[in-house]
């Protein structure tokens, strides 16, 4: 019977797997149909499309090392999302987290000892960067406990304060004036060099250009921390606990104030992460044209991972393919670059409606596996 | 600093006007049930289609600068509306997550703006500036008051006034017409209403629908009347604030049209009270928060003391609620 039950219990967790994968297969086709139609009307072939926007990722290890790059900051924003989104907790607050933890990361790179040794210096930046994230995170967070304030509406306005803070942070005190006779965008003073991070792409033949950095290694490294997090702690029970339903969250014993606050910290110390792949691999320092709508697009990833950590990696990697796929555009057809924006957009949509779909399937399935277990149990009584 | 307030009120008014028209598609969504966070997006579809309307009208049909403008309008929000459709579709029919769908929502109007950017206007992220717009009014009276108050309403968009004057076919149909009812019953006891016989989908999709066709007004209305030209993202969280208005005002027609003003008001400070004492202590990008500071601590101070809709935001399947 005990054996049984276990062969079901692996059953049911591949048939979770394949509804996961299945819907993001069948939400990629549908994204594909799609783009094929509106490739059509700009009169261009949609395999050659298609095929030169592959080709700019997997033609060249560099162009790999591209994706790789932009997937870094979206693995990181993907899982401030997806920790939150767990607990049933939206936080659209991770654009704003990500300014503030760089600008948190831009303090201590220019502030902390200039002699400090890399291996020192660079923890201390990144741990400067998780605590901007976490801080900005605590105010929605706080609010929507003590005021019961929607944290979608809290945490949009903070990301305009947050955007208004770059702006103070870059023209006050940490501001670069250029030397006379040299004219430079407005930006923060260089950190030190060996506050950087190293770049990754050297050992497998990436050109320097592409700024692939250690920072991959630390986002996957964050998945599987989140994975861990989300499956196998008591705090990871409980923000489940709390999203699917409150109610019976709320009866077990768990303080859902308490989790929510919990997870939004963590999900606002993973946001701080997203700037740093910018500031830390490629810039060196704090610019004012920063990458905006890092948070924003952590929000797809998470959508398309469907808040799993580890298909979160995947998620990101293949909006980065998407995101390369824009350059190929420009050079080998007339279908607009905006086109990846919409094939995105596509994309999004038909996630959230397959994945709704797979589910509700999965469950009826589920149920009637359930009454089968039950009929056996009876017949062998 | 009586000139300075005047003018910091005509700017309120125009802000107040965006607040106030995006609300109230707010307004006919959630109490129809859904919940719908996908204002702003919304309102971006309706910048990019209103001042690409405003100029086909005006310049490429040659209807003048009246009609030109007004459908323009028109357009952005029948634009707005059938891409409300998508939120519909997704809530009402799918009877997927509304705040879900509402980020999506968000997120796609980003893509589709440029994508349609670059078909109306050869670039993606903006049109040429100085589009047509309607000619400017001033109320009799108000706008001849002494001590340089009278520019607070002169000078104005016929746009605001036609906003404000709204509240009343609004407030009518909403609680005055059995259409009205109907809806609202929707959104407070969906179970209850189908009991009556009525399709609670259908009077869901008139509610979001109607969310579209306000809300993309608002952008039209944004993009062509006050900055005239579309730029990509003008709307600046608007969308949001609009549904921070609509939340502190308890979901009623009448308190929407103060608490819009009042985040109207708080938008013109930066823009023209930054020399006011205290203010003026301020370094300028503290002074650029300030609008947001405000919408924290209104949405933070009353939340609890407002109800919204009992059933906004559940799915609903037509006999159980889940």
């Amino acid at each position: 019977m005990a054996v049984e039950r276990a062969a079901l219990e692996r059953a049911a967790g591949r048939e979770r797997l394949l509804g996961t994968f299945g819907a993001l297969g069948g939400a990629l086709a549908i994204a594909l149909v799609l783009g094929s139609v509106l490739i059509l009307l700009y009169g261009e072939s949609p395999l050659s499309v298609y095929a030169s926007i592959l080709d700019a990722s997997f033609g060249s290890t560099t162009g790999l090392g591209y994706v790789l790059a932009s997937a870094t900051p979206l693995i990181f924003s993907g899982l401030a999302v997806a920790v939150c989104f767990k607990a049933g907790l939206f936080n659209i607050g991770v654009e704003g987290q990500y300014l503030v933890g760089m600008v948190g990361a831009a303090f201590a790179a220019l502030y902390l000892p200039q002699d400090l040794p890399g291996f020192l210096l660079v923890p201390a930046i990144l741990i400067a960067a998780m605590l901007g994230g976490l801080a900005w995170a605590a105010i929605p967070a706080l609010l929507k406990v003590k005021t019961g304030a929607h944290e979608v509406v809290t945490t949009i306005m903070l990301n305009g304060v947050a955007g208004s803070l770059v702006a103070w942070a870059i023209n006050f005190p940490l501001r670069f004036v250029p030397p006379p006779g040299q004219n430079v965008d407005l930006r923060s003073r260089n950190f030190p060099t060996q506050g950087l991070v190293g770049d990754l792409g050297q050992y497998i033949g990436v050109s320097g250009g592409a700024h692939l950095s250690w920072l991959l290694l630390l986002a996957v490294a964050a998945a599987g921390v989140t994975w861990f997090l989300l499956r196998r702690t008591r705090l990871g029970y409980e923000a489940r606990a709390v999203g699917a339903t409150p109610g019976s969250a709320r009866a077990a014993g768990i303080r859902i104030d308490s989790t929510q606050v919990r997870l939004f910290l963590i999900s606002g110390a993973l946001a701080g992460l997203a700037g740093m792949q910018q500031i830390l691999a490629d810039k060196g320092y704090l610019p004012q044209n920063y990458i905006a709508q890092v948070g924003f697009t952590g929000i797809s990833v998470a959508f398309l991972g469907q808040n799993n950590p580890i298909a979160i990696v995947f998620a990101a990697i293949l909006w980065g393919i998407l995101s390369r796929g824009e350059t190929a555009l420009q050079i080998t057809s007339s279908v607009p670059r905006e086109f990846i924006i919409i094939l995105q957009s596509i994309l999004i949509l038909s996630v959230v409606i397959t994945y709704l779909i797979a589910k509700r399937r999965l469950a009826a399935r589920e149920l009637s596996r359930a009454a089968e277990v039950e009929r056996d149990a009876e017949a062998a009584a | 600093m009586f000139t300075d307030i005047a003018v910091a009120l005509q700017i309120s008014f125009t802000y107040f006007t965006i607040f106030y028209l995006t609300g109230t598609g707010g307004l006919f969504s959630e109490r129809s049930g859904i919940v719908n966070i996908g204002l702003e997006g919304l309102m971006i579809i309706g910048t990019v289609t209103g001042a690409f309307g405003a100029r086909y009208f005006t310049d490429t049909m040659g209807l003048g600068e009246i009609w030109g403008p007004l459908l323009g309008l028109l357009l952005g929000a029948l634009c707005a509306m059938l891409f409300a459709g998508i939120h519909a579709l997704a809530t009402v029919t799918f009877r997927t997550d509304h705040i879900v769908s509402g980020v999506v929502i968000n997120l796609a109007a980003i893509g589709v703006a440029r994508y349609l950017s670059q078909a109306f206007f050869g670039q993606a992220t903006q049109s040429d500036p100085g589009g047509p717009r309607l000619p400017r009014i001033d109320i009799p009276f108000l706008s001849s008051l002494p001590e340089g108050l009278g520019r607070a309403f002169s000078n104005l968009s016929p746009f605001v006034l036609l906003a404000a004057v709204a509240i009343v076919p609004v407030w009518f149909a909403l609680y005055r017409t059995r259409w009205g009812l109907r809806l609202r019953s929707c959104g407070e006891n969906p179970e209850a209403a189908r009991s009556l016989g009525l399709n609670v989908s259908a009077y869901r999709y008139q509610g979001v629908l109607l969310s579209g066709f306000f809300a993309g007004a608002s952008g039209a209305f944004l993009a062509s009347e006050i900055i005239g030209n579309w730029r990509e993202g003008q709307t600046l969280g608007f969308g949001f604030i609009s549904l921070a208005a609509l939340i502190i005002a308890n979901w009623n027609p009448r308190r929407l049209l103060f608490f819009a003003w009042l985040f109207g008001f708080a938008q013109a400070i930066p823009l023209r009270l930054n020399d006011a004492p205290i203010i003026s202590l301020l370094p300028a990008q503290f002074i650029r928060m300030i609008p947001y500071v405000v919408t924290i601590v209104a949405i933070a101070g009353v939340v609890g003391k407002v109800r919204p809709p009992a059933a906004a935001g559940k799915a609903y399947e037509g006999g159980t609620t889940i």
